[in-house]
């Protein structure tokens, strides 16, 4: 067991304007090992498989245990989490690789701020007392708090994103992480008082509209978030307030 | 002011080109696949029905309005909106992948079936002299001529059924973006009912097609000599 080694192959870039290259790794694998460790033999001793010293790997992780969403990368060719990647149960040799949809920083770092930027576009937060206080909020149905516990568990990572063929970086959609969040503050009492102000974020270019039910999003969620519910959800809200707007405005 | 304007261009323009896919188009779909599948029933039957058809008033009119410009506005959003996105399916191989892939290639297929089938029927009826030209023997004899070869009914075929595949796939799309379909298991149950009336517009479209490569028929002009 203890002298069994994997081969990780990374894909590589020393800055977010230059080209990747890959460079393959030989580290000792461990019962139980997953991909985040197989990075941090790699960072004790960064010699390639051709024998050659080089710069160690970097990486984002940080819970290490699948609830901040930091060190989700390609792993095989699929996207995911590589905390919870366990190099046993991965097809060998491992290939590393950065997010596609998301500016590489460096080597498998990536910079998910669009995904920030977008969540503040859709008012991703529910207001409380501002100069004035807006009193208690209303009581919540039980069933209600459970759908939203579902939704509330989005750890912004971006697989769905990363996935979803609709997400381009040529493109402004918002995608799935992003419609689910609508759904989940205007399912809140207080949080539904900006429910106009959000579906008029998601009624344009990049919009709902733009979503082309592939579906790959709700398939690579690792938190099993509803996101096909929830744009269909988010769907039927915008759609209403089309068509009330079409004879109210 | 500028933008908003710009974002509510874009949503009026998914949303139309989703509706004119149910309707006109898809409906218009129905009923051609329908009316020619009266081949199947008679030859009379068939023939009245391209009389009746073909005497409408202001018939270019209705098909330019119900049928050509919704087609090519249809056509030509899809172009566009085919190019927002890009295919994945060989990395994430899964059943809706697929369907949001075909969706996207029978709709290729679709427009140069058309650019064939309006070639080969709508050009010629519209170059005929008016003085000649009655509609039944006129189109039968275009229809036996197309079907003629195996050629002609392999494209008739792969154009039903990218058509049908298309509007039946596109119905669930419709309700989904729609917001008709909620829940996963709705959205599980509508697929498979889609899926079988795609299957049951397949076949009448294929019915269709057999029975003018097995059985080619002539027709006389409709116009009684009392008239």
């Amino acid at each position: 067991m203890e002298d069994k080694t994997v081969i990780i192959k990374i894909r590589q870039q020393d800055d977010p304007d230059s080209a990747s290259y890959w460079q393959s790794f030989q580290v000792p694998c461990r019962h139980h090992e997953n991909v985040i460790s197989c990075l941090q033999e790699i960072q004790r001793n960064p010699v390639t498989l051709d024998g050659q010293a080089v710069i160690p790997v970097t990486w984002d992780c940080n819970c290490l245990e699948e609830v901040c969403g930091s060190c989700t990368m390609l792993i095989n060719g699929r996207v995911r989490q590589a905390c919870t990647a366990l190099v046993e149960h991965l097809e060998h040799p491992v290939v590393l690789e950065p997010m596609s949809k998301f500016p590489v920083i460096r080597d498998l770092q990536v910079d998910r701020t669009r995904m920030f930027e977008n969540l503040k576009k859709v008012h991703a937060w529910i207001d409380i007392d501002g100069t004035h206080d807006i009193g208690e909020g209303p009581v919540m149905s039980d069933s209600i708090r459970a759908q939203r516990y579902a939704l509330s568990e989005c750890m912004s990572c971006g697989c769905c994103l990363e996935a979803c063929p609709q997400f381009t970086r040529d493109n402004t959609f918002l995608g799935a992480a992003t419609f689910s969040q609508v759904r989940l503050f205007n399912l809140h009492p207080t949080g539904a008082l900006a429910k106009e102000e959000r579906l008029e974020a998601v009624m344009g270019e990049g919009g709902i509209t733009d979503c082309g039910n592939a579906q790959v999003c709700v398939e690579v969620c690792p938190k099993n978030i509803p996101l096909t519910e929830s744009i269909a959800e988010i769907g039927r809200q915008t759609s209403l307030k089309m068509i009330r707007d079409l004879f109210q405005k | 002011m500028g933008r908003l304007r710009k974002d509510q261009f874009h949503l009026l323009l998914i949303k139309t080109h989703s509706l004119t896919g149910l309707i006109p188009v898809g409906a218009f779909l129905v009923f051609h696949l329908a009316a020619n599948s009266l081949r199947t029933v008679g030859v009379w039957q068939y023939k009245l029905s391209i009389d009746l058809i073909n005497n409408l008033p202001f018939l270019i009119w209705i098909e330019i309005i119900f049928i050509y410009i919704p087609i090519l506005f249809h056509s030509l959003v899809g172009v566009y909106l085919s190019f927002q996105g890009k295919l994945n399916v060989h990395r994430y191989n899964y059943g809706r992948n697929w369907m949001y892939t075909l969706q996207r290639l029978s709709g290729g297929v679709i427009f140069a079936f058309l650019v064939y089938h309006m070639g080969t029927t709508v050009v010629p009826k519209l170059l005929a002299g008016k003085e000649q030209f009655e509609a039944a023997p006129f189109l039968i004899s275009v229809m036996n001529q197309e079907f003629q070869t195996l050629g002609g009914r392999v494209i008739y075929m792969v154009g039903i059924m990218a058509a049908t595949f298309h509007f039946a796939n596109g119905l669930w799309g419709f309700c989904m973006s729609w917001g008709i379909l909620v829940g996963a298991a709705a959205q599980r149950n509508a697929s498979l009912i889609f899926i079988l009336f795609g299957l049951v517009l397949t076949v009448i479209g294929f019915a269709t097609v057999v029975e003018f490569s097995m059985n080619p028929i002539e027709v006389q002009a409709t116009v009684p000599e009392s008239f």
